[in-house]
């Protein structure tokens, strides 16, 4: 396909003899510009619909991949135009990101080359089942996102399995002899036999047994598990393939095989000819951890499904390793747990307990006889079972469904999850009425807000109102806050549910709580007023409604019924696909990453190309080369930051000679309104200001340039303007603005693009001087987007006065917001700032359209900003 | 929670769409059956009457298309719901001007059809007196 692409390229695009006009490449530059504007959006768009508020099918995927290939072929176009093809290494970048996407789209397994043989299982990244199958990827989960305790160890990965397949050349074999058995030349037993027999006898390749080995090498002794590809998921393989116990170091190269070859046992392929995997692609990774002597060991039942009205859950526990516990349940200690805290006992079955199984001195298990005074005492004590219940709770909210958990108790008194899956109805549950249910419950809020992730959750209220009470968040309630703020991020995980009168589907908050499945509302105006701190209430994000009270009814109907979105194939595709889109690597443009090489994602790339062009733009001396015709002027203001200005017709009085221009022969309208709120007096000091005068002024003019050795570009401070048009760069201290206005007489043709990003100070203040940022443009009925301390605005459609009213406001607020990350110590401050910002703004005679002082009076937005 | 309870009838060759509205509208207080192959809904229109009809356009098989005429000439007071892709949105509305309710484009929010559904829903109760 790469080859394919610059054959294409190359016929589209000849690199040019001559070099482009200026004016076409500023064409190209803000083509480029809309569609990075478009490509951010379609990532947005992408995480929102993660969250399950939405219904969408594989070809919305589909649709939404194949037009972000086709912005993105563009976009590198583009820069390669902007740059005479400085960035031809661009497109090697996307095929190396587009071709797995599109392999995933297909549904085909994708392991780059560059996936390990063996991962550890706190390392290993997480939502890719296919390298690390279903069991080790929960674990994993429970591990890595939930902090349960999990044995330590590590996974074969699938691709040590197919590397194995590769150098033993069995993939033809295997699927000849399948044919054969499909074909019913062969029966169940005999295929079985045989594959199996070409498994066992193949090598394990140098480079994966060295891998396998290394690993081992850290304990005596390992339990070698299966964890197949779609195990533990919808499907059920359970005690189809093989698991060993107590399996000495150097064991475990043939356990490994011996696992692998348990994928062709006949019950595995009876089952998968039977729910129709056959023709699928079978992987397995296995499982190796260590092995934990275990003093009891037992299983939790989230739910007791035999009364899943009886709030109840079951913990089952017996003395020694867990094997015996596994295999018959009869004779288990059994005590039923309020599913509630304190998750107080309410009866136990205590049984008379004879002879358990250890492990033996030399390794190995051994069976032995219990203690005659501990016969009939109860296996666990009472804060243990605190403990499994609430680990037991912790991990049903999460995968949001009944949790069939195995966990084991060693000498040391900790308790290790050894498994959990989802735990099987034995027979159909009795459907409630649901919706008259709900209906005797009051309600709190109805059909406020966004959803950021569905779902429901029910929990007493804690209001979190600054990063002080963070800290004494209680484990199962329902976060309510003000903020969406990334302080926030560690309450996520511990709470049921999470109502913002702030914020969007598409911010940061909202993917933290999609990461940890937290149902969540995003602004719910006034929620911290309406919702009683410490009392009981019940959050449906799907219907955006908030009851009084815990719908016992309804969170069974969700726990037992209601489809979890989170584990259809549709959503799952989403997020791995997210995974190869939205992170962004590539932060830092001094990086020696930065390079097109370094690009790991979609959002990378785009990061990438829009610096460059950016940085293309910036470059004067080269352009000053390339286009001589060019007029570029120096501003002499009152307010020294030496601005270019370059006049592409129209923006400058005629009259003006020489290389600098003064204020008053700006003719650009945009650039004349802008330009009158900064210089506005006032306008670059804040209330009492700490520092003098001149020593900030010598801070604001300041560049990254100075005395940091960076490149000379970044400290050019850029206007290109025509009469109606300006587009700004700005980059004042460490902070860099990007303006983007047309401003004609027809309000049609009209926007206000604004894009400000950077800062000194750490991400805490940083965010509370985006929202602050947002807070005051909202006023002005922007529509703006944070992400992290990335503040984007928009504004469309506006008449010129309008537009020249904001765009004085946009001048004052570049100059305010100098300061502002230093001065932002508490949340407490954002609204005595945005306070004191708009007096300044009545002061000079300029007052926000509408909304009062205090912010709580929004309108709805008369000029939609899209 | 007098009156009865309305039944829909929800076909989508897709799964998901399925999974995610049944309960959904259950919620609403619906009856609700899925299907997500044509023939197989087809069956069942002619031996219950739904009050709404919530179909996609296109699927293998005979077409949303075909099935909501078929199924309006055994109960011709059905209401039709239409989901389909965003591109074949204007050939929908071009062809189903007569008899269809409303349309819905994919992907949708949940809350977008169920304010939909409150809709058909005023409307039946408002005929039914």
């Amino acid at each position: 396909m790469f080859t394919g692409l610059q054959n294409l390229w190359q016929k589209l695009f000849k690199p040019p003899r001559q070099l482009l006009a200026f004016p076409e490449v500023f064409e190209h530059f803000q083509e480029l510009l809309q569609d990075h504007q478009q490509i951010m959006e379609i990532i947005a768009d992408l995480g929102e619909k993660s969250g399950g508020e939405y219904v969408f099918d594989r070809k919305y995927l589909l649709d939404t991949m194949n037009e972000l290939h086709s912005l993105l072929l563009r976009l590198v176009k583009a820069l390669n135009l902007i740059s005479e093809n400085r960035y031809v290494e661009l497109y090697a970048a996307l095929d190396r990101i587009l071709l797995p996407l599109e392999a995933e789209l297909r549904g085909r397994l994708t392991l780059p080359e560059e996936m390990p043989y063996v991962v550890g299982l706190k390392e290993a990244p997480l939502d890719l089942p296919e390298l690390v199958g279903g069991k080790a990827g929960a674990l994993m989960e429970i591990s890595q996102r939930l902090h349960l305790p999990v044995p330590d160890g590590f996974v074969v990965t699938t691709r040590a399995y197919r590397r194995f397949l590769d150098h033993n050349q069995l993939e033809d074999r295997i699927h000849s002899l399948l044919a054969d058995w499909v074909a019913a030349k062969l029966d169940t037993v005999q295929v079985s036999r045989q594959i199996q027999y070409a498994l066992l006898a193949g090598v394990i390749p140098q480079e994966v047994a060295r891998e396998i080995r290394r690993a081992a090498q850290g304990r005596p002794f390992w339990a070698v598990r299966s964890s197949a590809f779609g195990e533990d998921g919808e499907l059920s393989f359970a005690g189809l393939h093989e698991s060993l116990l107590q399996v000495p170091a150097a064991g475990v190269l043939e356990a490994v095989k011996k696992v692998w070859a348990s994928l062709y046992s006949p019950g595995a392929l009876s089952y998968r000819r039977e729910v129709g995997l056959l023709g699928e692609e079978a992987a397995m990774a296995v499982l190796c951890q260590e092995v934990i002597a275990s003093r009891a060991s037992g299983a939790v039942h989230s739910l007791d499904l035999e009364a899943p009205e009886s709030e109840a859950l079951v913990v089952y526990a017996y003395p020694g390793l867990g094997r015996t516990v596994m295999d018959g349940r009869a004779n288990l200690d059994r005590f039923v747990v309020e599913r509630r805290r304190p998750f107080q006992v309410k009866a136990k079955n205590i049984v008379i307990k004879e002879r358990y199984r250890r492990v033996a001195a030399g390794g190995g298990e051994e069976e032995a006889a219990v203690d005659r005074e501990d016969r009939e005492r109860p296996t666990l004590r009472e804060e243990d079972i605190k403990t499994l219940a609430h680990h037991s709770r912790v991990l049903e909210r999460y995968f949001k469904r009944p949790q069939e958990t195995e966990w084991a108790l060693d000498e040391s008194g900790q308790i290790w999850i050894l498994q959990s899956r989802r735990l099987a109805s034995p027979q159909p549950v009795e459907v409630p009425d649901i919706c008259e249910s709900c209906s005797f419950y009051p309600v709190l809020i109805k059909d406020q807000g966004a959803v950021a992730h569905a779902g429901v959750g029910a929990g007493p209220v804690f209001i979190v109102d600054s990063d002080q009470n963070v800290e004494s968040f209680p484990e199962g309630a329902v976060l309510v806050t003000r903020y969406t703020a990334p302080w926030l991020a560690p309450v996520v995980p511990r709470a049921v549910a999470i109502v913002a009168e702030k914020g969007s589907p598409a911010g940061h908050l909202a993917t933290i709580a999609r990461e940890f499945r937290v149902p969540t509302l995003v602004g719910v105006e006034k929620a911290a007023a309406l919702l009683p701190p410490g009392e009981d209430v019940t959050v449906d994000t799907h219907n955006r409604v908030i009851y009084q009270g815990r719908v016992a009814e309804l969170l069974r109907y969700e726990l037992i019924q209601s489809a979890t979105f989170e584990d259809a194939p549709e959503f799952r595709l989403l997020r791995r696909l997210l995974k190869r889109i939205a992170p962004l690597n590539l932060t830092d443009p001094q990086d020696s990453n930065f390079t097109p090489a370094g690009c790991r994602s979609v959002h990378d790339v785009i990061r990438f190309v829009h610096e460059k062009a950016v940085q293309e733009l910036m470059d004067l001396p080269r352009f000053l080369k390339r286009f001589k015709e060019a007029r570029v002027c120096t501003l002499v203001s009152a307010v020294p930051i030496g601005l270019k200005i370059w006049d592409l017709g129209g923006g400058v009085d005629p009259e003006a000679r020489g290389n600098q221009i003064t204020v008053d022969q700006i003719r650009s309208l945009p650039l004349q309104a802008l330009w009158a709120g900064v210089t506005l007096p006032g306008v670059w000091s804040t209330e009492p200001v700490a520092v003098d005068f001149r020593g900030m002024m010598a801070s604001l003019t300041r560049t990254v340039g100075d005395g940091l050795g960076a490149p000379s570009y970044l400290g050019v401070n850029l206007a290109v303007v025509t009469k109606t048009y300006l587009n700004l760069h700005l980059k004042l201290g460490y902070h860099y603005n990007l303006i983007d206005v047309r401003m004609d007489p027809d309000p049609q043709h009209n926007h206000i693009y604004f894009r400000f990003v950077g800062g000194v100070t750490d991400l805490t203040r940083r965010s509370r001087r985006a929202r602050l940022l947002a807070e005051v443009l909202s006023k002005y009925h922007f529509k703006v987007d944070i992400k992290g301390d990335l503040v984007l605005a928009r504004i469309l459609h506006l008449p010129p006065e309008e537009m020249r009213r904001r765009l004085i406001a946009l001048g004052q607020l570049i100059g305010f917001t100098r300061q502002l990350d230093m001065q932002l110590k508490s949340d407490e401050d954002v609204g005595h700032f945005l306070e004191s910002f708009v007096q300044r703004l009545e002061a000079a005679g300029d007052s926000p359209p509408q909304g009062g002082k205090d912010g709580t009076e929004q309108v709805e937005n008369p000029y939609p900003g899209r | 929670m007098a009156q009865n309870k309305l039944k829909i009838l929800i076909l989508d060759d897709e799964p998901i769409v399925c999974k995610r509205l049944k309960p959904s509208l259950e919620k609403q207080g619906f009856e609700v059956d899925t299907f997500t192959r044509s023939f197989e809904a087809l069956q069942a229109v002619q031996h219950t009457k739904y009050d709404i009809i919530i179909t996609d356009l296109k699927m293998e098989g005979m077409d949303g298309m075909r099935f909501l005429q078929e199924a309006k000439k055994i109960h011709p007071d059905s209401e039709v719901i239409v989901i389909t892709g965003f591109a074949t949105m204007e050939t929908a509305k071009e062809s189903f001007k007569k008899g269809v309710f409303d349309f819905i484009a994919k992907p949708f929010n949940l809350s977008e059809i169920q304010r939909v559904v409150m809709r058909v829903e005023a409307k039946i109760r408002g005929t039914q007196g």
